[in-house]
């Protein structure tokens, strides 16, 4: 009998292939032959500048500002949407009520529920120094010298629109978190019980070290998702007042759309992307050589 | 097997080679506008004419004229005062702007014509040919670049002091003839329990609208023509930081939320006056008749308008207006351009600009004669012909501009707002803005 031939492994694997490069490698070596070109959409032409753009970017004070706000960002939401969020999980799964741990994970994810934008927009009229509900509680309970226009003033704008974002983010984190938790067996529970172990040391002894898989995972997410944020701070400052909420992503759609300047403005997408890489494969080196297995 | 994954390699090039060379834009013969269109084919038209009220005028014209000319179809894109800057720029980019696309004057109207994406409409909009001669002369010529014309203009637009009469007549107060006289009425309407004047500046813009004006009292128009442009700019004169610190005093004196402004939105401001909680809302003509509804608190007799009143001893010219007309050009690259011209023409038909200006789009057309106590409210009336009566009428100060001067106008607007930066700060900010833009 006449053997079929096989195709070969790479055959399969081709479309696949033709699409990841169509629609992802190529956009990105097009990015960066855009960031060393001036690029002029209405003329329709485009010149070689080399590293003009870069220079540029080196000496733009917004950028650095931009910068400055999505590691503030990055950092904020590692302490609350990693750590914050395993914490909380540990709480919820250590409840001895089925039924509270329940209605409590539901709480903690319906604003994970809600997308960004309604999110934002909710929270905008939150933040209304006149209208708003925030500034409504704080004459409420006699802090009158506290309320601002959280939005409207340079010093607090973008901690407003990252205090959305973990409100948001939050209740996600640690439904995946109760999940990593769940997953460690509970003899290792108990066994730590009956050798006195108390709740916080049990915390991070056990949860702590059996969680690092997803902690791992969770902090990629969180610090690339941190570098690539724009829906919140558009929909809700669009980088303002005066520039000082402006991140990386807004600013780069602020030159592109704004200035028409889509040379600078691929400039600062290969910055994002390679910041987002590094993190990545930083992470991702550091969380393949501790595997954890019981 | 070397050569099977030689031409899929192959194929794979080339179909990301094809993929790249993708919207490029295609070189069409300028089309003799002056002769009979050819009525077939689909016409595409960009608007900023999104959302209630105004969207179903050109969806209505487009139903009206198929019904004239049935082989003609559309594609009507509607966008919104804030999304269609961003539309434009993603539909140029891909060698996809519609055969019909609205347009700002001044910097914004510029960039197409350079960049040829303008048709050169003269041989049918000049003002002494049939069709230009039914349009405001100065509207027309917003459009105009070294004597050529570009676009046509379809409504008139304006900035003025909306107020409540009723309100200024219980403190007291009669309409400001001076600056100065405006800061001092803030108190006394205040003592009345509204704010003197609504203003929210979430989107920076509104705050540019109070300095342009002031830039306009302040500045001879020479100096701003010359500063406007980046390679004759100097930005030096001192009528700017008088304006600017002018702009300070009327939020910090006039407006209920002063340093916190940033943080509110324009709509905020307008319906603030709309429920009789603000005296005075400084706003475009197109949006009077948004201010007073049916529903508004703030009734038509009560709703008066004064241009915003210039400082005493101004060296600029106490005459001048801010504003300009918006209007739509045609596609150069379009194979359609004579059918897009004969829509438009239609378009700005007498009978058609005088819906435009009735109720309830209430957009002042250009076409003379079609705003009238016949089709407009009184208020609209009014700003009209003082658009008209204006000795100058300069554009809005983020359209006339280039980008990098109009963003850093925009940031210096907020930071003067939130008082983050001093009317000196500012200038620098844009003097810099300005010389890298040369």
């Amino acid at each position: 009998m006449r053997r079929r031939r096989r195709p070969r492994g790479w055959a399969w694997v081709a479309p696949a292939l033709l699409l990841l490069g169509v629609f992802v490698y190529l956009p990105l070596l097009q990015n960066l032959q855009y960031s060393v070109m001036k690029w002029d959409i209405y003329a329709g032409g485009s010149s070689f500048v080399g590293l003009a753009n870069y220079e540029k970017l080196a000496g733009d004070p917004v950028f650095w500002r931009a910068l400055f706000n999505n590691s503030a960002y990055a950092a904020v939401s590692l302490l609350c949407q990693v750590f914050g969020a395993l914490l909380l999980a540990a709480l919820v799964e250590g409840l001895r009520s089925e039924r509270w741990r329940r209605a409590l994970r539901a709480i903690y994810f319906v604003p994970s529920a809600i997308s960004l934008t309604v999110a934002g927009l909710l929270f905008y009229f939150v933040y209304e120094p006149e209208l708003g509900i925030l500034n409504a509680l704080l004459r409420g309970v006699g802090l009158d010298s506290l309320t601002q226009a959280w939005l409207g003033q340079e010093g607090t704008a973008i901690w407003a629109v990252i205090a959305m974002s973990q409100w948001q983010g939050f209740g996600y984190s640690t439904l995946l978190f109760a999940i990593a938790i769940q997953r460690i067996p509970q003899d290792l529970f108990d066994a730590a019980s009956l050798d006195g172990v108390g709740p916080i040391r049990r915390f991070f002894q056990v949860t702590v070290p059996l969680t690092r898989e997803m902690t791992g995972l969770m902090i990629i997410v969180t610090l690339s998702g941190a570098f690539q944020v724009f829906n919140e701070v558009m929909v809700m400052t669009s980088g303002g007042p005066n520039n000082s909420s402006q991140v990386l992503v807004t600013w780069l759609y602020r030159m592109g759309f704004g200035r028409n300047d889509f040379g600078y403005a691929a400039a600062i997408a290969t910055v994002i992307f390679v910041l987002t890489l590094g993190i990545a494969l930083l992470q991702l080196a550091i969380t393949r050589k501790r595997r954890v297995e019981w | 097997m070397n050569n099977v994954r030689l031409r899929v390699c192959a194929v794979s090039a080339a179909v990301l080679i094809g993929l790249t060379a993708c919207g490029g834009g295609t070189d069409v013969e300028a089309a003799d506008l002056t002769a009979e269109p050819e009525y077939e084919g689909t016409l595409s038209i960009l608007t900023k004419f999104g959302g209630e009220p105004l969207s179903p005028y050109f969806e209505d014209l487009a139903a009206e004229y198929t019904s004239l000319h049935p082989d003609v179809d559309f594609e009507i894109i509607q966008e919104t005062d804030q999304s269609i800057k961003d539309k434009t720029k993603t539909l140029v980019a891909s060698s996809a702007l519609p055969d019909i696309y609205f347009s700002w004057t001044g910097d914004y109207a510029d960039k197409f014509i350079e960049g040829g994406l303008a048709t050169d409409l003269t041989s049918v909009l000049a003002p002494d040919s049939e069709w230009g001669g039914t349009f405001g002369a100065a509207s027309l010529d917003a459009f105009a670049k070294d004597g050529k014309y570009y676009a046509v203009p379809l409504y008139n637009n304006g900035k003025f002091m909306g107020y409540n009469k009723a309100v200024f007549d219980a403190a007291g107060v009669a309409v400001p003839t001076t600056f100065e006289e405006l800061l001092a009425a803030c108190p006394k309407l205040e003592a009345q329990g509204v704010e003197p004047l609504a203003f929210g500046n979430k989107d920076g813009w509104p705050g540019l609208h109070f300095l342009q004006q002031l830039f306009a009292y302040n500045v001879p128009q020479d100096v701003l023509e010359k500063d406007f442009d980046p390679a004759t700019a100097t930005w030096d004169h001192p009528g700017y930081v008088k304006s600017l610190e002018e702009f300070q005093s009327v939020v910090q004196d006039c407006t209920g939320t002063g340093s916190d402004s940033n943080g509110v939105l324009y709509s905020t401001a307008q319906q603030a006056q709309s429920s009789g909680k603000a005296a005075m809302y400084f706003q475009e003509i197109l949006e009077f008749d948004s201010v007073v509804t049916d529903a508004s608190a703030i009734k038509a007799e009560d709703f008066g308008i004064f241009a915003l009143p210039a400082p005493e001893g101004a060296e600029g010219d106490p005459a001048a207006l801010e504003g300009s007309p918006e209007g739509m050009m045609v596609n150069a690259k379009s194979p359609r351009q004579a059918l897009a011209v004969d829509f438009l023409k239609f378009v700005t038909s007498k009978a058609n600009a005088e819906t435009l200006a009735g109720a309830p789009y209430s957009q002042p057309s250009t076409i003379v004669g079609a705003v009238s106590d016949a089709t407009a409210s009184p208020a609209v009336v009014e700003g009209v012909a003082e658009l008209n009566d204006a000795s100058y009428l300069l554009g809005w100060l983020d359209a006339v501009t280039v980008p990098d001067v109009a963003d850093a106008w925009l940031a210096g607007g907020e930071a003067l707002v939130s008082g983050s930066e001093t009317p000196e700060e500012v200038l620098s900010s844009v003097r810099a803005a300005s010389d890298s833009a040369e």
